[in-house]
């Protein structure tokens, strides 16, 4: 379990993450969304201890990540796919992760396995394509075996192979009991694979609430398309039950404010023959575009879903 | 890694390319002793373990690689003195290694005029030692300096700057301020050092000659080597525990 609170880092007068708190909980895959230079890899950064806050403490498992006595068997992260040394072979450079936590050579073969990595374990990273390049950074993050796993942009450079695969790996280690912490620009894919998602925009959490709650608050929620043969009459009924309807230029309403049965029920009993009807569910990415859009009127700390910011 | 032992190998061969050329060279000469090329490849080698040494205290922020290591041990102060420790067992081996290829490289112009060079003559073994201690030296100097600074170039520019201009800049200048016939004027007795030729004596030049028997005595080199370890040494452990790794 991931706790941070209240957590601050000021460079100079730029502050890049502003009074951020939120608890990434065991089991479940936490996703961590905002877009470029919101902070999020500063945050992952301060995580483990890379950078320190100005203000503010972050905490893994209720420790502090530097006590933390053997800190690869506790955490794993990705944080950059630059952050191994090119000249080094994928397994050379695993294996030096692992002499330092004692962890047996075994080990470092099984996870080459698990990240398909083995028919390149002898190459050096310097020929190692972006994707490669963000298996080998997977494959160090779960090496120590750890309850807790960072990762940044992790589909980043992956074909839709590695996609599904990185889709499929954080659903499994969240259903294993362990804490999953990842961000992405990509508001699709968190909205597939991501329990709970954690909004940021310029240092500020935007919104903290199950990945549903924020689609649900998109501005297209609650919307419900209907066309109809008689659209003027049905248009007419629906406003007489309180409903607010525009008329697109297709001549199909959308309505909001009725229920998909309500508005059904009010077609049949006019006898207006409908031809479709439909509820619009709001997708993550509008919900995202519309609270990063607006970041500066949260300002003062509100945040939608449902907790408040402490 | 591959440059890493580019630059140990390629100190080795100088040494004892460089050793050969000069005792060759010099090897037709009425009074030629072998052993007196043994220190020619010296200052060629320090430059090799000086590149070497910044090469090895930059490599881990050079690459990026640093996240990975600080986020698997997060006490960073260990982490540094690992990388001191394996790089003085490294640069020991490497200068252990380049003064060995320097006596291999004189045998065969010592066999062309049937000498025996006798290595454990009149200072010639404790000149030995004194190369090895300076070039292992020399090597921790350049990976103290990389360690601080992060930056390959930069740090390369400091370490000659601080082993080879400083030193001849100070010498330079100390001419240029000494009156030449000062030395005549007190009735032949040298003249009174001047404050630019004691601080000479302070740069790893200054050391070099302490080590090899020219002026001091060795330990003066030994501690004023030492000193240019420690300082950018210690430098680079106050960044490394008060700053954050970006």
């Amino acid at each position: 379990m991931i706790e941070v609170e209240a957590l601050t880092k000021r460079y100079g007068t730029t502050t890049a993450v502003d009074g951020v708190s939120f608890t990434a909980a065991a089991g479940m895959v936490t996703g961590f969304l905002g877009p470029n230079g919101a902070g999020k890899s500063t945050t992952m950064r301060m995580i483990v201890g890379l950078e320190r806050p100005t203000t503010g403490r972050v905490t893994v498992d209720g420790q502090r990540y530097a006590d933390v006595a053997a800190p690869l068997r506790v955490v794993g992260a990705m944080l950059d796919a630059r952050s191994m040394h090119p000249g080094r072979t994928a397994h050379r450079h695993l294996l030096a992760l692992a002499r330092t936590h004692g962890i047996p050579r075994s080990r470092v073969e099984e996870v080459l396995g698990l990240t398909g990595l083995e028919s390149v374990a002898g190459r050096r990273v310097r020929s190692f394509s972006l994707g490669m390049g963000q298996r080998l950074g997977i494959a160090a993050a779960l090496l120590g075996d750890p309850g807790t796993l960072i990762l940044d942009e992790p589909v980043n450079g992956l074909d839709p192979d590695g996609v599904l695969w990185v889709r499929g790996l954080v659903r499994d280690l969240a259903a294993e009991g362990r804490t999953v912490f990842l961000s992405s620009h990509l508001m699709h894919e968190l909205a597939l694979c991501a329990d709970r998602v954690v909004v940021i925009g310029q240092g500020r959490v935007l919104a903290d609430a199950t990945t549903r709650q924020i689609v649900e608050r998109s501005e297209r929620a609650g919307l419900v398309r209907v066309r109809t043969a008689e659209a003027d009459a049905l248009l007419v009924a629906l406003a007489d039950r309180g409903a607010d309807v525009e008329v697109r230029t297709d001549g199909s309403l959308h309505v909001r404010g009725l229920s998909v049965e309500e508005i059904g029920s009010t077609a049949a009993r006019i006898g207006a023959p409908v031809l479709e009807l439909a509820a619009e569910t709001g997708s993550l990415e509008e919900a995202y575009l519309q609270l990063t859009a607006g970041s500066v009127q949260y300002r003062s700390g509100r945040t939608l879903g449902g907790e408040v910011s402490r | 890694m591959r440059s890493t032992w580019v630059a140990a190998l390629a100190t080795v061969a100088v040494a004892g390319g460089l050793t050969y050329l000069d005792a060759s060279a010099s090897s037709s000469d009425p009074g030629f002793d072998p052993v007196r090329s043994l220190g020619f490849a010296v200052p060629f080698a320090t430059v090799g373990l000086l590149v070497l040494g910044v090469l090895v205290g930059t490599s881990e922020f050079s690459t990026g690689n640093f996240r990975s290591t600080f986020v698997a041990v997060p006490r960073r102060l260990s982490v540094l003195a690992g990388q001191v420790l394996a790089m003085t067992v490294f640069a020991a081996l490497v200068a252990v290694l380049a003064v060995g290829s320097s006596v291999l490289a004189i045998l065969p112009s010592a066999a062309s005029r049937g000498i025996t060079p006798d290595l454990g003559g009149d200072g010639v073994l404790r000149n030995l030692i004194g190369s090895v201690v300076l070039l292992s030296g020399t090597g921790l100097v350049g990976a103290a300096l990389g360690a601080w600074v992060r930056r390959p170039v930069a740090a390369l520019v400091a370490a000659v700057g601080i082993c080879l201009v400083l030193p001849m800049v100070l010498v330079l200048a100390a001419d240029l301020v000494t009156d030449p016939l000062a030395a005549s004027a007190a009735g032949g007795s040298s003249a009174p050092e001047s404050p630019l030729e004691t601080f000479a004596r302070f740069t790893p030049t200054g050391a070099a000659d302490s080590l090899l028997w020219r002026e001091g005595g060795a330990l003066q080199g030994v501690l004023v080597l030492a000193g240019w370890v420690v300082l950018p040494l210690t430098a680079a452990a106050i960044r490394l525990s008060r700053r954050d790794l970006v």
